[in-house]
């Protein structure tokens, strides 16, 4: 089978020279494009740009499928008719029915003002004023392949259902340990980072939902590795506290549309009360509590005695070396925990059921420790992080219908989750950032009827929760506030 | 694997040292991992949280131990064991019973009055004897199917204490790697396992020959040439168990510490961590091996190298199984064709077509050879076994002919 290959190798070679000559070929490589059949000297960037860079592992130009939109037309001008543009191209889609409620006057301006620049932009609206229906409005009008990626699985489960309702579409699943890729994809920002090297080619619209997800360090790569040309980035509260919110300009495209919160409030929003009901430790968690505070404070104290600014940070490091240090940790841990499932919260949570009796209920739980323990004691149903798609599904079901009258849920239900008519919400656990309290209130605040919603804030008296709630408060949301004991 | 919360990493001038349990160090840990591994073995039936809190308790007294290696040992010791997992949602549905039928009841009152007359306990004593089972009962299964509340089913584990430290220390390793941006490799022996074995964690190579059988290999992923990207982290960890079973390398990794600082990880087959995967073998096939033993490590001034250079072209790599290096400094590659299905003779003669410059020896087996072939003079054929006379002929043809040997190798 080998002969002398001389004759053979030669017009190999032969070949090879005349097809470099005369083909380029665009393609989509692991989330980047590239563009072979130049050589290094044959630069495609055009003046002053320089998204284009030599990769010399493989000899061919290289960037970013971000940047898909503003090449295409570039080379496309260049090397037509030598270019062979192997990108899979996203399909259109047609819709079998389009039902969306008819768009109230702020919804139409954000799509309009979208539209108007070339469909990428930010729409920053408030939790329950209708972000998603911007979102499906805009896919009825582009009709092409889309991603929407949101924050946790629960709203990615969400987005499945509304795009279910409004196209009769069965949408696609990345995340949740499903890979099932479609021209309708709901996703989220993980399994986006994760996935998108892979599927980045396949769509024409990304829509982030709670954009400000979106720019963290690695985050960023699901909106980096994607050709798509259009992009729709939602948020009620697009500022981070690191200031990487300005990269969303390129990321997704300029802020098209805000509306204020003020503005939203009273008109499309009900009015709510906020009450916090401070609670006491009991006899045997306050020892405990105390013992923990003295035991840290000792050991703090001591070591400040040896090395004078030592810190809780000092501490942290030195935890792995010093089984006293590590004990002060230990300490620490116990007095959240504490404050987290005090005796009393679940004496306080009875006398809100009493005196909200009949009316929907939500319960924010600060661990999956807590809210299981909540559910155990009230019977009542919980929504954690690993809770199962359909029994999600199930309880969120049986709490709009009513089957159910409170449900108890960790963290996850923070963003956007669709809780209709809730009309009362307590939070017995938590982190105090503003974006927190903004997106719960959301939850109690969404639109239904004149009746007055109230969330309640249930904190231990004289420990860290309070200093929490205090901080919580201080977001313009909490403006108009009502304090009053149960 | 572990996750990068369990990564405990020190930073030192410029080096990231991921933690290590040392035989002269950590000598006691040795009693610590006899310990996990009996809290395991013994513990089937426990719950997970049960599991990990005896795993922190044998701690307790350490003063050398960061929580996160506690977590981590409980990471490695639970991927090493199967939980129940409830797969036909039992847990699941008897919480959508139980809430159902104690919907009604709510708010369920600890004392009951005239407007709220249901009590907890007797409304749940009520709902245990509707299914037939004590409360306890219930509220045991109720939350079964929670992580921290599964219980052990089996435990397959390690095969003993030493393992678990070793597979410990190779994690940690492979933590640190999650946020490296990218790896070079410096290597002198095995370059066929190490090549292979990034190719098949997805890695892009960029090789340069040092000197001989010596190549600096840069190791990345598609989009580092356009930015800084801990992208790959994911690839480089999966590589590294592949790369501690070989010998002959170095290895730098480029990782950032948490002050965005950038530092250096930096390993080599001599510092003595241990892979779970075997070393590579020696040789592909009895025939080289037989051919090796016969023609002995050098032969009339002839030094024979197993899979001794790399011919490489850009992502397309090519180890000739071994090197014949002259001590004139004249060096020859040979490829010892074996298996012949139409598939591999096909491959095999595109790769040698790409590498023909480096007029290569083939030795083919004859069965393979057309009977009216006119063999090119770079063709060696054998029977069963490759003979010495003709390829010390070929060899010194080469090393006297002076426009053979010039562009034996670039």
């Amino acid at each position: 089978m080998y002969g002398r290959d001389g004759g053979l190798l030669l017009s190999f070679r032969a070949m090879v020279g005349m097809e470099s000559q005369k083909r380029i070929v665009l393609s989509f490589d692991r989330g980047t494009l590239l563009l072979s059949g130049l050589e290094c000297r044959e630069s495609p960037n055009v003046s002053g740009s320089s998204v284009w860079m030599w990769d010399a592992r493989i000899g061919a130009w290289r960037c970013d499928a971000i940047h898909y939109g503003s090449i295409r037309s570039i080379v496309n001008g260049r090397f037509t008719p030598h270019l062979q543009d192997n990108l899979p191209q996203p399909v259109s889609v047609s819709w079998a029915k389009i039902e969306l409620p008819r768009a109230r006057s702020e919804q139409a301006e954000a799509l309009a003002a979208w539209t108007r620049e070339g469909r990428r932009g930010q729409v920053i609206m408030p939790t329950g004023t209708g972000k998603t229906e911007v979102a499906l409005a805009a896919m009825a009008e582009a009709r092409v392949a889309t991603l929407v990626v949101a924050p946790i699985r629960d709203l990615m489960y969400q987005w499945h259902r509304r795009i279910l309702a409004a196209f009769d579409y069965d949408a696609g699943i990345v995340g949740d340990g499903l890979a099932n890729i479609k021209p309708i994809t709901v996703t989220t920002y993980d399994s986006a980072y994760i996935h998108m090297d892979k599927m980045g080619a396949g769509f024409a619209l990304l829509i982030f939902d709670e954009e400000h997800h979106l720019p963290g360090r690695c985050r960023r790569e699901a909106a980096i590795l994607s050709t798509a040309t259009m992009r729709l980035g939602l948020t009620a509260t697009p500022e981070r506290s690191d200031g990487l919110h300005k990269d969303l300009d390129w990321l997704i495209g300029p802020v098209v549309y805000r509306m204020p919160f003020r503005k939203a409030k009273g008109s499309t929003l009900a009015d709510f009360d906020v009450v916090r009901v401070p609670v006491a430790l009991n006899d045997r968690e306050q020892t405990t509590y105390d013992e923990c505070s003295r035991a840290i404070r000792h050991f703090i104290t001591s070591r400040r005695k040896e090395t004078p600014p030592y810190t809780w940070r000092d501490l942290c490091k030195e935890s792995g070396k010093d089984p006293q240090a590590r004990h002060a940790q230990k300490a620490y841990y116990i007095k959240q925990s504490i404050e987290d499932r005090a005796e009393e919260k679940l004496r306080v949570l009875e006398d809100i059921f009493r005196l909200h009796n009949g009316r929907k209920t939500i319960v924010f739980a600060g661990s999956n420790a807590m809210a299981i323990e909540v559910s155990k004691r009230f019977l009542a149903p919980t929504i954690l992080s690993h809770t199962r798609k359909r029994e999600r599904l199930g309880v969120l079901q049986g709490f709009a219908d009513g089957r159910f009258p409170v449900i108890v849920a960790n963290r996850v239900l923070d963003e956007g989750v669709d809780v209709p008519e809730a009309k009362v919400a307590v939070v017995i656990g938590g982190q105090g950032s503003t974006r927190q309290a903004k997106q719960r209130l959301g939850r109690v605040l969404r639109r239904s009827g004149n009746i007055r919603a109230t969330l309640y804030e249930v904190v231990c008296e004289n420990t860290k929760e309070v200093m929490r709630s205090r901080k919580r408060r201080r977001s313009d949301a909490y403006e108009r506030t009502l304090h009053r004991r149960v | 694997m572990l996750t990068s919360e369990h990564s405990i990493v020190e930073y030192k001038a410029g080096r990231a040292v991921p933690d290590r349990l040392r035989q002269k160090t950590h000598r006691h840990y040795i009693d610590y991992a006899e310990k996990m591994l009996s809290v395991y073995r013994t513990g089937l039936g426990l719950q997970r949280r049960r599991l990990h809190q005896q795993i922190g308790s044998i701690f307790e007294d350490e003063p050398d131990c960061p929580v996160r290696r506690i977590q981590a040992f409980c990471k490695l010791l639970d991927d090493g064991s199967t939980f129940q997992a409830d797969p036909s949602g039992e847990a699941g549905k008897l919480r959508l019973e139980v809430f159902s039928q104690a919907a009604r009841f709510h708010p369920l009152v600890q004392q009951p009055d005239r407007l709220f007359e249901h009590e907890e306990k007797g409304v749940k004593t009520q709902l245990a004897d509707k299914l037939g089972v004590s409360w306890n009962q219930i509220e045991d299964a109720l939350y079964a199917d929670v992580m921290a509340y599964q219980r052990l089913e089996s435990f397959a584990g390690c095969p003993d204490p030493a393992s678990l430290l070793s597979r410990y220390n190779v994690a940690q390793l492979q933590a640190c790697l999650y946020k490296a941006r990218g790896m070079t490799v410096i290597a002198t022996d095995d370059l066929k396992a190490i090549v292979r074995y990034a190719k098949l964690a997805r890695l892009l190579h960029d090789i340069i020959r040092l000197g001989p059988s010596k190549y600096r290999i840069d190791f990345s992923g598609p989009a580092t040439v356009l930015r800084e990207t801990r992208r790959y982290g994911v690839n480089f960890a999966r590589f590294i168990p592949a790369l501690l079973a070989c010998k002959g390398w170095k290895m730098t990794a480029s990782v950032k510490t948490p002050w965005n600082q950038p530092a250096k990880l930096i390993l080599c087959d001599t510092d003595g961590f241990t892979s779970h995967l075997p070393a590579p073998d020696e040789f592909d096939s009895a025939l080289e091996e037989s051919f090796a033993r016969k023609f002995g490590p050098e032969r009339n001034g002839w030094q024979l190298i197993r899979e001794g250079e790399i011919l490489y072209d850009r992502q397309k790599t090519f180890i000739p199984d071994f090197t014949f290096r002259h001590q004139d400094g004249t060096q020859v590659l040979l490829e010892i064709v074996g298996f012949w299905t139409p598939e591999y003779l096909a491959q095999k003669r595109k790769t040698l077509q790409q590498f023909a410059h480096h007029k290569i020896l083939i030795a083919l087996p004859e069965k393979a050879i057309r009977k009216d072939a006119a063999l090119a003079e770079n063709i060696l054929h054998y029977k069963t076994a490759l003979k010495l006379k003709p390829l010390m002929k070929i060899l010194e043809k080469i090393r006297t002919e002076k426009v053979h040997s010039a562009s034996i190798l670039r």
